[in-house]
């Protein structure tokens, strides 16, 4: 029985798609019949098993001024085709060229319904940005790797289009698409790891299954200078909320935070706030709220002058589970409330 | 947890007491413990005047 | 210090006239047995309730699970300092009855917390009851209320302390039986193994048994009848976890049940001699600050590299993820001994949307702690649908607990395990 001919639309940017350098990046979409560069490789790797029907090209700039739109309208351009699957790139380590390929193929997934594939360097912006909507399979950072990368994606794409399952990253060479499950391993965790201390005791080499957490580094703000005639504001991530959590903070994995005013007032007092978080026993902090937002202890430097003003509303959210992107948005949306307000410095309390 | 704060790259770390009451201490009594947070946060207070160009730990007491 | 567990095989427990063992079969004497329960005058409203597997049963809240077991006459006392008088455990001969457990629930309690805030559910049948062992285990359920005057705190010290009493009770039925199969632990003083297995590598446990971001509940039987949250790390022989000196904290994130049967002190044992030199077991706790995380780490790796002469070490933590700290310290210091680590983790809170799978972020940036596996991440549960129940046990009148639910396989106790029990890892897609 022959099985059908899958229809590829191949997407490349305005180098890769012949139209010029940087000095086309401005280049709107375009759709031509066929294979172009890169996509004569795809067409041979393919073989008799499909065809690149097409190949939609645009330039890095125009997608990169209007992410959304652009793709939109490259699909559009797309679906006259009628295609099975859509490939895009491989973008190695260019970084617009790797979202436009993310958006485009994200874009494709959610109009057409059908499955995409893009391949890019793990430093691409691009990965960070959309390695949880569409598979993107990892190369190399530069063109040198372009038969590996464009096999790997071939693969993967046939894989999706036939409806077989897809392996685990390591094995398929793509990168995680944030999906956590959990497996059954043959032995128990307590065997595993004492064979792989063993392992490591004999300098054997191992596969381990967590890896060190990598850490962004921040720039300090310089040191506030006048100390006397500032505005310092409270924060925690220890779960303070009004009475009744108004907001509605989650107890674990927050997505909110809540900015709660306490106008002249000199102490927080228990009977007003209720303590909502599932990482550590609120017992304490309950009893006594200064000790998550240190209102009586800053009333009292305020009045000696020690500041020059308590900022009257605190901010609170919790800290446990909560993922990392989203503690960052939090941050980041509570640092420009403050700094609207005037205030210079802000001290968080985390449990 | 401090060495946490640090890892993670905040810029100016002041010792608490402990996760379940990082700005005081049921142990000691009222008077004590006022003490104890407004000692805490006058070191959180010295960190934010301080330059500092990597995570750092800061002292409680220092005023 | 030799142990000999006889392992009686139970597959049934019924209720009947007299507590007795015969053919796997265990009765028990259902109001004798509140009686005995009852001499502790904190407890009222005492019932004993039975589950087999099998049964439409659901049981909720239970706060812990405990082995039937009890010393032979002469070994010395059970649960010393928590039910019997002080002595030591880990020596002479214990009877064990295998397929059956003792839990306690404290529904009377309106969920008040002291360790992990789960429900501990177990389901006697259906889906519920593939995930962890007990849904497969023949369950002697210990109820009861506070009496009048009796606070929470001594409330469930008292019911944990009637859930050692009943494992002893129970197990004492099978004292006299020929065994099923026997276990024998013997692991000789460092003295005596030195010279023989020196070409083989010398490994230790470092094993946290409770974690400072919960409240310690204030008179728990945890190490030798008495708490441990203040404690700086110490060296348990491994016989002593087998056999009633340590018990889980209260509604901790373990079982007393998994202590008993512990996983990581079992491996050890069945490569020692083979392929490594069993050093020895260190337990310590996870404190809920830094200065105090340095200290546990600073002292754990010296017992380990000075006193039991480690090569490598095993850890495992127990909690959320501020033990977490606590262990990546301890590790650190090890390996900075020269001591290389190898760490058994389960994932409370982690990142899953990440590119790789990484320890939660409390994790030091160390690169000698690389050697890491993954027990699983309670957040990458799939949602089960339990059927709804004949009988539900330990729950407040009008309860919907019964009818159908959809819950994620964490919730029932025993899913998800931090020492190395389970066979879970977790697995980036």
């Amino acid at each position: 029985m022959v099985s059908k001919k899958l229809r590829v639309v191949h997407y490349l940017n305005q180098f890769f798609g012949g139209l010029g350098g940087e000095d086309q990046a401005h280049r709107g979409p375009q759709i031509v019949d066929g294979p172009i560069g890169p996509g004569r490789a795809i067409q041979g790797r393919l073989a008799e098993k499909g065809e690149v029907v097409a190949t939609a090209i645009c330039g890095d700039d125009y997608v990169g001024e209007r992410i959304d739109e652009a793709a939109a309208e490259i699909v559009q351009l797309i679906r006259r085709y009628d295609p099975d699957i859509v490939i895009a790139g491989p973008a190695f380590e260019a970084g617009r060229y790797g979202v436009a390929c993310g958006a485009i193929c994200k874009k494709v997934q959610e109009t057409l319904n059908i499955p995409a594939v893009t391949g890019m360097y793990g430093e691409n912006p691009g990965v960070d940005l959309f390695h949880k909507d569409v598979y993107i399979v990892q190369t190399g950072d530069s063109v040198r790797t372009m038969d590996e990368a464009i096999t790997r994606m071939v693969k993967l794409a046939m894989k999706q289009a036939a409806g077989h399952p897809i392996g685990k990253p390591a094995e398929d060479g793509y990168f995680p698409r944030g999906i956590l499950v959990n497996e059954e391993s043959d032995r128990n965790g307590a065997a595993r790891a004492v064979a792989m201390l063993l392992d490591k005791l004999k300098g054997r080499p191992f596969e381990p299954e967590v890896v060190q957490p990598t850490h962004y580094r921040v720039a300090p703000a310089p040191g506030i200078k006048d100390i006397g005639s500032s505005t310092i504001a409270l924060v925690t991530d220890g779960g303070l909320v009004p009475a009744g959590n108004p907001d509605g903070i989650e107890s674990r994995n927050a997505t909110r935070f809540g900015g709660y005013d306490f106008k002249n007032i000199g102490s927080l007092a228990a009977a007003d706030y209720d303590v909502n978080h599932s990482g550590y026993a609120t017992v304490f902090t309950r009893q006594n709220p200064n000790r998550l937002i240190p209102v009586d202890a800053l009333r009292e430097i305020e009045r000696e002058k020690g500041i020059g003003k308590l900022h009257e509303r605190f901010y609170s959210t919790t800290g446990v589970a909560t993922r990392l992107e989203m503690a960052r948005k939090m941050g980041r949306a509570i640092a420009a409330e403050l700094k609207s307000e005037g205030v210079s410095g802000a001290i968080l309390t985390s449990t | 947890m401090t060495s946490v704060a640090l890892m993670v790259g905040a810029p100016r770390v002041v010792q608490g007491v402990k996760i379940v009451n990082p700005m005081g201490n049921e142990e000691m009594d009222p008077g004590a413990e006022q003490r104890l947070r407004r000692d805490i946060a006058t070191g959180a207070l010295h960190a934010l005047q301080a330059e500092v160009n990597e995570p750092t730990l800061f002292d409680r007491h220092k005023a | 210090m030799r142990l000999e567990l006889n392992i009686i095989r139970i597959t049934k427990v019924q209720s009947a006239d007299a507590t007795a063992v015969r053919n796997g079969v265990l009765s028990v004497n259902r109001q004798e047995l509140e009686e005995l329960v009852k001499q502790d005058t904190r407890l009222t409203d005492v019932a004993i309730e039975l589950a087999n597997p099998g049964d439409k049963c659901r049981i909720v809240n239970v706060a812990d699970v405990i082995e039937p077991r009890a010393r032979i006459a002469g070994s010395g006392p059970d649960f010393p300092g928590a039910v019997g008088v002080q002595g030591t455990a880990g020596h002479g001969t214990t009877c064990v009855l295998r397929g059956a457990a003792v839990l306690i629930n404290d529904y009377n309690i309106g969920g008040r917390q002291y360790q992990r805030p789960d429900e501990g559910m177990i389901d006697m049948w259906g889906p519920g009851a593939e995930i962890g062992i007990y849904g497969r285990t023949c369950n002697v359920v210990v109820l009861a209320s506070p009496a009048n005057g009796t606070g929470t705190d001594d409330y469930c010290v008292a019911l944990k302390i009637a859930g050692l009493k009943t494992a002893v009770y129970l197990a004492k039925a099978g004292a006299g039986l020929t065994p099923d199969e026997v276990e024998i632990y013997d692991h000789p003083s460092i003295r005596e193994t030195a010279g023989p297995l020196q070409d083989l590598p010398r490994v230790a446990y470092i094993c946290q048994v409770f974690t400072n971001q919960r409240v310690p509940l204030p008179g728990d039987p945890v190490l030798y009848g008495h708490h441990i949250e203040k404690m700086v790390p110490t060296i348990l022989h491994p016989n002593e976890l087998f056999d009633g000196a340590l018990t889980d904290p209260y509604r901790g994130y373990a079982a007393t049940y998994i202590i008993q049967n512990h996983p990581m002190v079992k491996e050890l044992y069945q490569n020692h001699g083979k392929t490594l030199h069993f050093a020895g077991v260190i337990i310590s706790n996870a404190p809920s600050n830094a200065p105090e995380s340095e200290r546990t780490a600073n002292v754990a790796a010296n017992l380990a590299k000075w006193i039991l002469g480690a090569d490598g070490a095993v850890l495992t933590k127990i909690g959320g993820g501020a033990p977490e700290l606590t262990m990546a310290r301890t590790a650190q210091r090890c390996e900075e001994l020269g001591i290389k680590t190898a760490l058994a983790l389960a994932h409370q809170g982690i990142d899953a949307s990440e590119i790789t799978l990484k320890a939660s972020t409390v994790f030091s940036n160390v690169p000698q702690v690389d050697a890491m596996v993954s027990m699983g991440a309670s957040i990458a549960s799939p949602m089960l649908t339990l059927p709804p129940a004949d009988k539900v046990v330990g729950v407040a009148d009008g309860s919907q607990t019964g009818k159908e639910l959809r819950r994620p396989a964490s919730d029932i106790k025993g899913s998800f395990s931090q020492l190395g029990d389970s066979r879970l890892v977790a697995v980036r897609y």
